[in-house]
């Protein structure tokens, strides 16, 4: 009997160790074996002739269907594309990304990257001591001669989703829901206020933090808190816990924006638009610029010119915005691409 | 700032978010009183209700019908409460262990399964359970809207609290289901079948957990998230202790836990000039100054997570 019970404890944990934290390192002799084993058959000659390896670390799982999944598709895409010799790792822990890229770095990788601002420090650490590795982050803020920073302007969507709030709204109040305090989601925040206040200077933008990626919830209370004082426009960026805001939008009857990808489906009648971040151009930008020689160790912003950042189509939902809103929201955006109108770029909290 | 806070309109609109925050957390918090009271302690409440969540979420979508979500939400439930009840009853193995391994299983199964679930298709938001006027009593000032402006799910939780109440109170059931936690050997004695009431109590809570996990999803949101519970199975736990192990004051407890945190996500819309993270602290803060009011007077079933064995010492 106790056999049994260890048995079954072991078991479940096992599967929650597999499932939900991981932990363990994906071996390389593992991923190598399986890259090559596809790219065998369809290698296409990189831009100069000659093929890059390529390492990715993620922080989660490559298969997790949003951030960490999204690098992982721009990575596929070298190998795809230009051939590249891919690796990843997944689900590493902050004592371990330095270990990580030490390996990569001492095996021979070209280029290494580390997708998240957590793998800024490990990069400037371990790039002081491999040279001839170039180590690119996203969303980080390191820059050395070797390493550069890739940063979505993900600003310009929270602008634009901003001017859309204070052009819709009636009674002058509109609301923004963010997840955590981080300085790649403030920016955000701040950009939907820039954004609105650039139609109306007196419109009254109410801002709440969750302080949770996951309490979806909590993201419904704090925008029905927003509706009960008379906001009727609903914007967030807490990725999945921001369906909560879009849920109480829905029963408000008011509009909202989506964030990440296109929310639309989620509440057809009530996301206008949502703002997209296009992570696998980032990766691939990254890698066309080492290929050229047109890298510069710098922190580096792509953002709607580079079709990183991209706002979704209307739908059905294009009628309920008048004409003129459009056009002015379409010269904007134009205005950005061509570096025309630059979004202010503000990472500090506002109070 | 301070003239937009001390409205009626705020007051009402707090009391009906306290309520909203708090529902999942008494049912969860009954379902595990429940339990503790029969002497076993759940700690796997969290995996009970994201269960509970997922299941609803999964059986109202394919089904299209809420009830058959709920019905699902409970299955999902008692699966879950069924492992730790066997684990911990029929093998006598340390509940701690066994709940948290239980929170750990369920959060990477229903993540693992709600990533199939949305795999290359996107979905709609369920439309969930509307809610029913009570005529009269809801035109009360303040908390009419509060308490009889709600759901049928919280309307069901002022009866459950009413009948825990006289069944622990009144009923020899009820005598005989705290026995089996303050002392198994003498309700043994006394002829109580021990592991048959511990796996009703154990049924019970995983009913109940279903329900707070799938009130989230069928009243509240219409979409299942990942890790959606974000910690409540664990507010729960305290609720319990907080209530001293009543059904009234687990249902006091739970309405401090929600309220502090509809307090505090609402001073953030209205601009308090503090930083979000020392609201969010709120809640903690209060059951804190809570717990130090209790001190002393412990209501804890005396067998409380210690498996009794037919026969040994």
């Amino acid at each position: 009997m106790k056999k049994l019970v260890a048995m079954a404890l072991s078991l479940t944990l096992a599967v929650s160790m597999l499932t939900a934290c991981g932990g363990t390192k994906e071996t390389k002799a593992e991923t190598s074996a399986e890259t090559t084993a596809e790219t065998s058959g369809e290698t296409t000659a990189a831009a100069d002739g000659e093929s890059l390896k390529v390492a990715l670390c993620v922080t989660g799982a490559v298969n997790d269907m949003g951030f960490c999944q999204s690098a992982y598709e721009g990575l596929v895409l070298l190998e795809e594309k230009y051939g590249a010799e891919i690796a990843y790792t997944e689900n590493l822990q902050a004592a371990d990304m330095a270990a990580a890229f030490t390996d990569y770095a001492a095996n021979g990788y070209d280029i290494v990257i580390g997708h998240g601002f957590q793998f800024g420090d490990p990069a400037l650490e371990v790039g002081a001591q491999y040279p001839d590795t170039t180590f690119i982050c996203t969303e980080a803020a390191a820059a050395s001669d070797n390493v550069a920073s890739y940063v979505m302007s993900c600003e310009q969507g929270g602008y634009i989703e901003g001017m859309l709030a204070a052009s819709m709204t009636k009674s002058n109040k509109i609301g923004f829901i963010g997840p955590i305090e981080g300085a790649s989601l403030i920016k955000i925040m701040n950009g939907f206020e820039d954004g609105a206040k650039s139609i109306n200077p007196d419109i009254e933008v109410q801002t709440a933090w969750t302080g949770s990626f996951t309490d979806t919830a909590l993201a419904k209370e704090a925008a029905q808190a927003m509706i009960d004082s008379g906001v009727d426009f609903i914007a967030h960026d807490a990725n999945e816990c921001g369906n909560g805001a879009i849920a109480a939008a829905q029963e408000a009857g008011i509009y909202a924006t989506g964030d990440s990808y296109d929310q639309h489906e989620l509440a057809p009648e009530t996301v206008l638009t949502s703002s997209m971040y296009n992570v696998p151009l980032v990766i691939e930008s990254a890698y066309l610029d080492v290929v050229n020689g047109t890298f510069k160790g710098e922190v580096k912003y792509l953002g709607m010119a580079e079709g990183v950042v991209e706002m979704a189509p209307y739908y059905d939902m294009e009628s309920a915005i008048p004409e003129d809103v459009r056009t002015m929201i379409d010269e904007k955006i134009e205005a950005i691409k061509s570096g025309e109108f630059v979004v202010p770029l503000d990472e500090n909290i506002r109070k | 700032m301070l003239e937009q806070i001390l409205t009626m309109g705020f007051f009402t609109a707090f009391f009906s978010a306290m309520v909203r925050m708090a529902v999942p957390l008494i049912y969860a918090g009954l379902g595990e009183m429940f339990a503790e009271k029969a002497g076993i302690l759940n700690i796997g409440m969290e995996g009970v209700m994201l269960s509970g969540a997922f299941c609803s979420f999964a059986g109202a979508m394919f089904s299209g019908s809420l009830m058959i979500g709920l019905l699902c939400g409970i299955l999902g439930g008692i699966a879950v409460g069924m492992i730790h009840a066997v684990l911990s009853i029929k093998l006598a193995q340390n509940q701690s262990v066994s709940g948290i391994a239980i929170n750990m299983f369920v959060l990477g199964v229903t993540s693992f399964f709600s990533r199939i679930l949305k795999e290359g298709k996107s979905y709609q938001q369920l439309t969930t359970f509307s809610t029913i006027k009570i005529p009269g009593l809801r035109s009360i000032p303040l908390i009419g809207d509060a308490l009889f402006n709600q759901d049928i799910f919280t309307y069901f939780l002022y009866v459950l609290i009413i009948v825990m109440t006289v069944f622990y109170a009144k009923t020899a059931k009820g005598l005989a289901f705290q026995a089996v936690g303050e002392h198994p050997r003498a309700a043994d004695a006394a002829g109580i079948p021990v592991h048959k009431y511990q796996y009703i109590a154990m049924l019970v809570n995983g009913i109940l957990g279903g329900i707070g996990g799938a009130y989230l999803v069928l009243v509240q949101l219409g979409v299942f998230t990942e890790n959606m519970i974000s910690g409540r199975g664990y507010i729960a736990l305290a609720a319990v202790i907080l209530g001293r192990y009543t059904p009234v004051g687990t249902f006091g407890a739970a309405l401090i836990f929600g309220g502090a945190n509809a307090l505090q996500i609402r001073l953030q819309a209205v601009g308090v000039p503090l930083p979000a993270q020392a609201l969010a602290m709120l809640p903690y803060i209060i059951t804190l100054i809570a717990l130090l009011g209790s001190i002393g007077r412990s209501n804890e079933p005396e067998s409380l997570s210690k498996p009794y064995i037919r026969g040994s010492r």
